[in-house]
């Protein structure tokens, strides 16, 4: 027979036992809740809508696939696509250099006040989008603007003062190119600056003794080095260029700017399902711009060989 | 504490949470008698509004109004948003013209605005106020929104420089007469005749109205691609873009401010509206500026037009319709309160019979001393109907395609071949809008 000492500690222990082994679904469930409400269900949600045309949440009318074949006929989409891939290029083949020059400049011992550049060229991403916007749409203005004043002052006629930067479809691209290239290119230099400094100086001292010449060792010391970073920092502007908004929201006045040179993609999304309404034509949009990231992320994977350094 | 392993900071919390969430469930928010929540975007509304609503709520026992300044750029979103989830709906909203249409999508059960017909018929509001600025605000023939102004279009011009170079605009009554006189008094890169945009449909699309025509007609269908979009585009190219060109535009805001001043543009589009941002934005041209009709198109034609506008209307969330009516009423049509707000913002009333009262008559030394109210109150019954739809802002991005696209095809080939190439563009803007139209299920 069990005393009634033994029957209270077996219940106590049990009870123990029950809460250890609960306890960690207990403290993740909070995250688990929120997620589940806030993140997968409104994916999900926004993957049944577009199959729909809808008026808001309430009217809906199911369509299939209309939405997504519609989308790849819309000449506004095509050239969304296209606006935002000539974006994304110069982002990653002008910025990712520039940031890495910066870096291979201030990681040299020899220069003076690199702490106080390093502030300087990281802080224009501080100030955000927004900000930076309204900044450049005022130093872009025609006839009075500083980039026309400097820009006349050096080249004389063949600039004129009233160049519309952002009101001539010709001018709208590099003039968001410029703007992002100087709010990013800091941002992008920490991350080089990081990686140069983790590059382990035994293998430059050994390329000093093999003889090699400064492109060599940058090439075959250097690159190899800092691979993994700059994949990353490849991929991550990439995905930020594809989500371009913004900035040419804020600089072409709310709009898609002049034969809409600066319409991007999620401003395309934007537009078809917060000013024509349609959220289902709008996650489609979505979704279709996911998948094409995905897929331009998987590519730049496996052509840098990212894949293979992993597994490695 | 051995029994809650989690100790008592975890007991307090839960049982605090227990506590606050009995009280709060047996506490519910207490209402006044009735409050009316209006969302206004303009700020100059606002200030008028905030000084006429103690009369309205005096008039009113126990009726409170919470009037909101929500920014412009964000009132469309947040009330698109509110209709869709039927949460924080205001009882009155104020709403821009160019993006009512939005409101007016889908079934006639699902716009968020209450349908006004029969009460701006019975309370006579369809003969008092300009009917035309009721077309804007309408759908399938129904009123979602009362209209709060007129906003005719005269022009605006630097009265000393016009005097200086011995223009009289007497003179002046056609567009050709007017470019005749641009044609001499513009110096390319260095002063240009008016204000005029080669890279949107911003400051052609009052023209368009000015020649009858429009984005929409009055079921809807889109239009602009009509003869007479292809005449005004024909016609507004050339002196936008040629070697001819008398007109151009610098941007808005400050830059527009030191273009006036410094006489780099002479004329401006100057609706009601605009006029009070031009004396609060650009006083150093103060006693240098004067009014004129717009030159019109054809002699004896039209010598206005409409520009902007904004209208009230109550929401069907609303649970005092009737007072949210009355309320409108008093901001909009009642005399002693809409006349002399117009010393404040320069605005027309859309109601005719509040013309007559003093304020509109009065010299303005901005103005060189003109009586800008009687002016504009003069050529307001002739303002031409615009009508809308929920396609109205993709309406007008494509026009402004098509009007880019024109002007790069008249830069590079000048007049050979323009007006088929016109037509082309303006139809394949059009379409564009149609196909998208058609796509609506609703």
């Amino acid at each position: 027979m069990i005393s009634d000492a033994a029957q209270v500690k077996g219940r106590r222990l049990t009870w123990f036992s029950l809460q250890h082994k609960y306890a960690p679904y207990l403290f993740v469930s909070p995250f688990v809740v929120v997620f589940a409400v806030f993140g997968l269900w409104p994916i999900a949600k926004s993957l049944i809508l577009s199959f729909y045309a809808t008026n808001g949440p309430k009217s809906q009318v199911f369509v299939g696939l209309d939405n997504f074949r519609f989308l790849f006929r819309d000449a506004d989409f095509v050239r969304a696509v296209w606006n935002t891939s000539v974006f994304a290029f110069w982002s990653v083949f002008l910025q990712l250099p520039l940031s890495l020059g910066l870096a291979l400049l201030l990681n040299k011992k020899w220069m003076r006040g690199r702490e106080l550049f390093r502030l300087a060229f990281f802080s224009p991403n501080l100030l955000g989008q927004v900000f930076v916007g309204v900044l450049f749409s005022v130093l872009f203005i025609p006839q009075y603007g500083l980039v026309n004043k400097a820009l006349h002052a050096i080249a004389g006629r063949s600039v004129p003062l009233d160049t519309k930067w952002l009101a001539d479809p010709n001018l709208v691209m590099p003039a968001l190119v410029l703007t992002s290239l100087w709010m990013y290119s800091g941002f992008n230099m920490v991350y080089f600056l990081a990686a140069l400094q983790a590059v382990d100086q035994e293998l430059y001292d050994a390329a000093l003794v093999d003889g090699a010449n400064g492109w060599q060792t940058f090439l075959h010391v250097t690159l190899p080095g800092i691979k993994p970073v700059a994949v990353f920092v490849m991929i991550m502007s990439t995905i930020g260029s594809f989500q371009l908004f913004e900035l040419p929201y804020i600089m072409l006045g709310n709009g898609p700017g002049p034969d809409r040179a600066g319409l991007t993609i999620v401003m395309y999304l934007y537009n078809t399902g917060f000013v024509t309404g349609d959220l289902g034509y709008a996650s489609a949009v979505g979704w279709t711009l996911a998948l094409g990231v995905l897929m331009i992320s998987l590519f730049q994977m496996k052509a840098s060989g990212a894949w293979k350094g992993a597994s490695e | 504490m051995r029994e809650l392993p989690y100790g008592k900071a975890a007991l307090s919390m839960l049982v605090l949470a227990v506590l606050s969430g009995a009280w709060i469930y047996s506490h519910p928010p207490t209402e006044e008698k009735a409050t009316l929540r209006l969302w206004v975007f303009a700020n100059t509304h606002y200030n008028a509004y905030k000084a006429a609503l103690p009369a309205f709520e005096r008039e009113h026992p126990g009726v409170k109004v919470d009037m909101q300044l929500v920014a412009g750029t964000a009132v469309t979103s947040r009330l698109l948003a509110a209709f869709w989830a039927d949460l924080d709906v205001p009882d009155l909203v104020e709403t821009e013209i160019s993006s009512a249409g939005m409101f007016f999508r889908g079934p006639l059960k699902d716009i968020g605005f209450v349908d006004l017909t029969d009460r701006v018929r019975d309370s006579g509001l369809w003969d008092r106020m300009v009917r035309a600025r009721f077309s804007p605000y309408m759908s399938r023939g129904r009123i979602f929104g009362l209209p709060h102004d007129v906003h005719p279009v005269m022009l605006a011009y630097r009265r000393d420089i016009f005097e200086k170079e011995g223009v009289d605009v007497s003179k002046i009554q056609t567009w050709d007469d007017f470019v005749r006189v641009g044609r001499m008094l513009t110096i390319p890169n260095k002063r240009y005749m008016l204000e005029m945009t080669d890279t949107d449909s911003s400051l052609f699309e009052y023209l368009l109205f000015q020649r009858g025509g429009g984005y929409f007609d009055p079921k809807g269908h889109c239009i602009f691609d009509n003869d007479i979009c292809v005449d005004t585009m024909c016609w507004y190219v050339p002196l936008v873009a040629g070697p001819g060109k008398i007109g151009n535009s610098l941007g808005g805001g400050q830059i527009l401010t030191k273009a006036v001043e410094d006489g780099y543009i002479l004329c401006l589009v100057a609706p009601d509206w605009r006029t009070k941002f031009f004396e609060l934005d650009i006083p150093r041209v103060a006693g240098k500026m004067a009014l004129m009709p717009l030159p019109a198109f054809t002699p004896g034609g039209r010598r206005t037009s409409t520009w902007g506008g904004t209208m009230i209307g109550i929401t069907k969330r609303s649970r005092h319709k009737d007072l949210a009516w009355e309320l409108a009423k008093f901001l909009y049509v009642e005399k002693t309160q809409v006349s002399p707000r117009f010393r404040e913002s320069n605005i027309l009333p859309a109601a005719k019979d509040t013309w007559d009262d003093p304020a509109f008559n009065e010299p303005r030394p901005y103005w060189s001393n003109q009586r800008i109210g009687r002016l504009y109150a003069e050529v307001a019954p002739d303002v031409p109907y615009q009508y809308t739809s929920p396609f109205i802002i993709t309406a007008k991005v494509k026009l402004g395609e098509a009007l880019v696209e024109c002007v790069l095809y008249y830069k590079k080939h000048g007049n050979h071949g323009f007006r088929p190439f016109v037509k082309r563009a303006l139809k394949k803007s059009a379409d564009e809008v149609r196909k998208l139209i058609e796509r609506n299920p609703y």
